[in-house]
């Protein structure tokens, strides 16, 4: 099993893409956090001075987890579009282990994102709340529930892009879906119907990490999170039962 | 032992029948050729053996069980089944060390199978820029990984050039030598007959010959070709024999032999220069059986 995680691994590593995405979220987190700690204390949003203030300019972990189910999609369509599925399922004809392998690989793949884009988060936030003589307990305070939320949300969107792109199949159609979807219609749903939207993938991811979630309430952390992993284990069973039982021609 | 069989397998994809009742076997240490023309069920047989298609009815094993239920499948079985199983984006060698991690294989395997099929020199370029010749062949690089014991190889000689055919066939017929077994696919006769131990031919997903290519040729009906002064009346001798000759500048005898026109003209007193056994060309005999009436006889 290992032999396969570390395959799944070296295949991401080995297209460019990845490196692409990685540099994306560093330049989106680094652009977030500029503008939320520029926007903090505007109208509505909440002064650095206080906890939710702090936790939005670290809360920036949203925008990779969408980049981690973009990547989750490209590594399972990919392979279906380029015919590499062929070879994988040579390799290993127990189908079940290659999903376990590559639900495994994204969730990991998900985690160093979300480390990347903490270090980035920290690495653009410090100094400049130490300027503006905010003092943040990165260890003691909110900051670290923040950061390890958003890698946490990053690693489950990773296992939702492996069943996303098991259930679309067609790279192009699955990444415009997600892209959407995550960008278009769960904002407007969050911010129309706040009651429905805590309860979607990115209201969830909020509550995870008590971000503000325009004038509705989020779920406590603990309930954000299992919504979450709900839905990550839904995607990725539907995903594992398509992969495994399809013909590949 | 049979190495590779085939029994009774049928696929329906929808309403289409990709393969219909049909049965074969591979015995061990030898090359086999499955011909048949495009779209005949070539290509789903293969992949029906390999574990990537269930069958709808039947079965097909490989030394002895499913595909699937293989320990260890790629130092037993490699596999190459379409040029195109390739990420643009990716390294020669990352490709194939991606299989060797797969299957817990030393990494100096991947360069020691890019060397055996000629491409080492390529192995740190990106596979968008190959050539399908090259794409053949680190495909081929890829199945022989495992050291396999089994070939399977769907369509191998697609865009390989003269000299790469020729390096192909000498290289599976050195792999038959050493014990190991081939079944290859093609759809150009010629292009497996000088390599090929037993032929299986298939037409709209049915099995429509199995015999070694000798036999082939032997069932199909050859003619002599007799160079004479006197052709009206060797024709009309062999008539009288029963055997149907025509008359041009040669006399040409369908479906008999050399030694029984021999016999007639000697008979008939007929001074012959030259008596020649045609053989069937490969191709006709390959399309007579693959074409539609063919097929149903």
């Amino acid at each position: 099993m290992t032999d396969l995680l570390r395959a799944e691994l070296l295949k991401v590593r080995t297209t460019r893409l990845v490196v692409g995405l990685l540099a994306a979220s560093v330049g989106l987190v680094a652009m977030g956090v500029v503008g939320s700690i520029l926007a903090a204390g505007d109208a509505g949003t909440p002064p650095l001075e206080v906890p939710q203030g702090v936790r939005n300019a670290f809360g920036n972990a949203g925008v990779v987890s969408i980049l981690v189910l973009v990547l989750g999609i490209l590594v399972v369509t990919g392979e279906l579009r380029h015919g590499t599925i062929t070879q994988t399922f040579l390799l290993t004809p127990r189908r079940p282990r290659v999903v376990g392998a590559k639900l495994a690989a994204m969730g990991v793949v998900g985690l160093a994102f979300g480390v990347v884009a903490s270090a980035v988060n920290l690495a653009v936030a410090l100094p400049w709340l130490a300027v503006k003589d905010v003092s943040v307990d990165v260890l003691g305070g909110d900051v670290a529930p923040v950061l390890l939320a958003g890698t946490l949300s990053a690693a489950l969107y990773g296992l939702i892009g492996v069943g996303v792109g098991a259930l679309i199949r067609n790279q192009v159609a699955a990444v415009v879906v997600a892209l959407v979807w995550s960008f278009i219609l769960e904002g407007l749903l969050v911010s129309l119907l706040p009651a429905v939207g805590k309860w979607l993938p990115q209201g969830a991811a909020r509550g995870l990490s008590q971000e503000t979630l325009a004038d509705g309430s989020l779920l406590p952390p603990w309930a954000g999170g299992l919504v979450l992993v709900a839905y990550a284990v839904a995607f990725a069973a539907i995903g594992a039962r398509l992969l495994v039982r399809r013909d590949v021609t | 032992m049979a190495v590779i069989s085939v029994d009774r397998l049928t696929k329906r994809f929808g309403p289409v029948l990709a393969v219909d009742d049909l049965s074969f076997e591979v015995e061990a240490g030898s090359v086999a050729g499955f011909l048949g023309p495009n779209g005949a069920g070539k290509t789903t047989t293969l992949r029906c053996l390999l574990g990537l298609v269930s069958p709808s009815q039947g079965a097909a094993t490989i030394l002895g069980s499913p595909y699937v239920a293989l320990a260890d499948p790629i130092r037993r079985v490699g596999a190459v089944l379409e040029a195109s199983g390739f990420h643009p984006g990716r390294r020669a060698i990352d490709h194939l060390r991606i299989a060797a991690t797969t299957a817990g294989l030393p990494m100096a395997r991947a360069e020691a199978v890019l060397a055996e099929v000629g491409m080492d020199a390529f192995a740190g370029r990106r596979v968008g820029g190959f050539s399908l010749g090259m794409r053949q062949r680190l495909a081929l690089a890829g199945a022989l990984l495992g050291e396999p014991e089994v070939l399977i190889l769907d369509e191998p000689g697609n865009g390989l050039d003269p000299e790469g055919m020729h390096w192909l066939r000498g290289f599976l017929r050195a792999f038959a030598d050493r014990g190991g077994t081939v079944l290859v696919s093609s759809h150009v006769l010629a292009e497996v007959a000088q390599t090929v131990d037993h032929i299986v031919i298939v037409a709209r997903g049915r099995l429509v010959a199995s015999s070694t290519l000798s036999e082939l040729v032997r069932r199909s009906s050859g003619s002599v070709r007799v160079e004479t002064s006197d052709a009206r009346r060797l024709r009309d001798a062999l008539r009288a024999r029963g055997v149907e000759a025509e008359v041009s500048e040669t006399v040409v005898a369908p479906g008999t032999t050399t030694e029984v026109v021999a016999q007639v003209a000697a008979d008939a007193g007929v001074t012959v220069t030259e008596v020649t056994a045609e053989r069937a060309d490969l191709e006709a005999v390959f399309l007579e059986l693959t074409s539609p009436d063919g097929a149903r006889r």
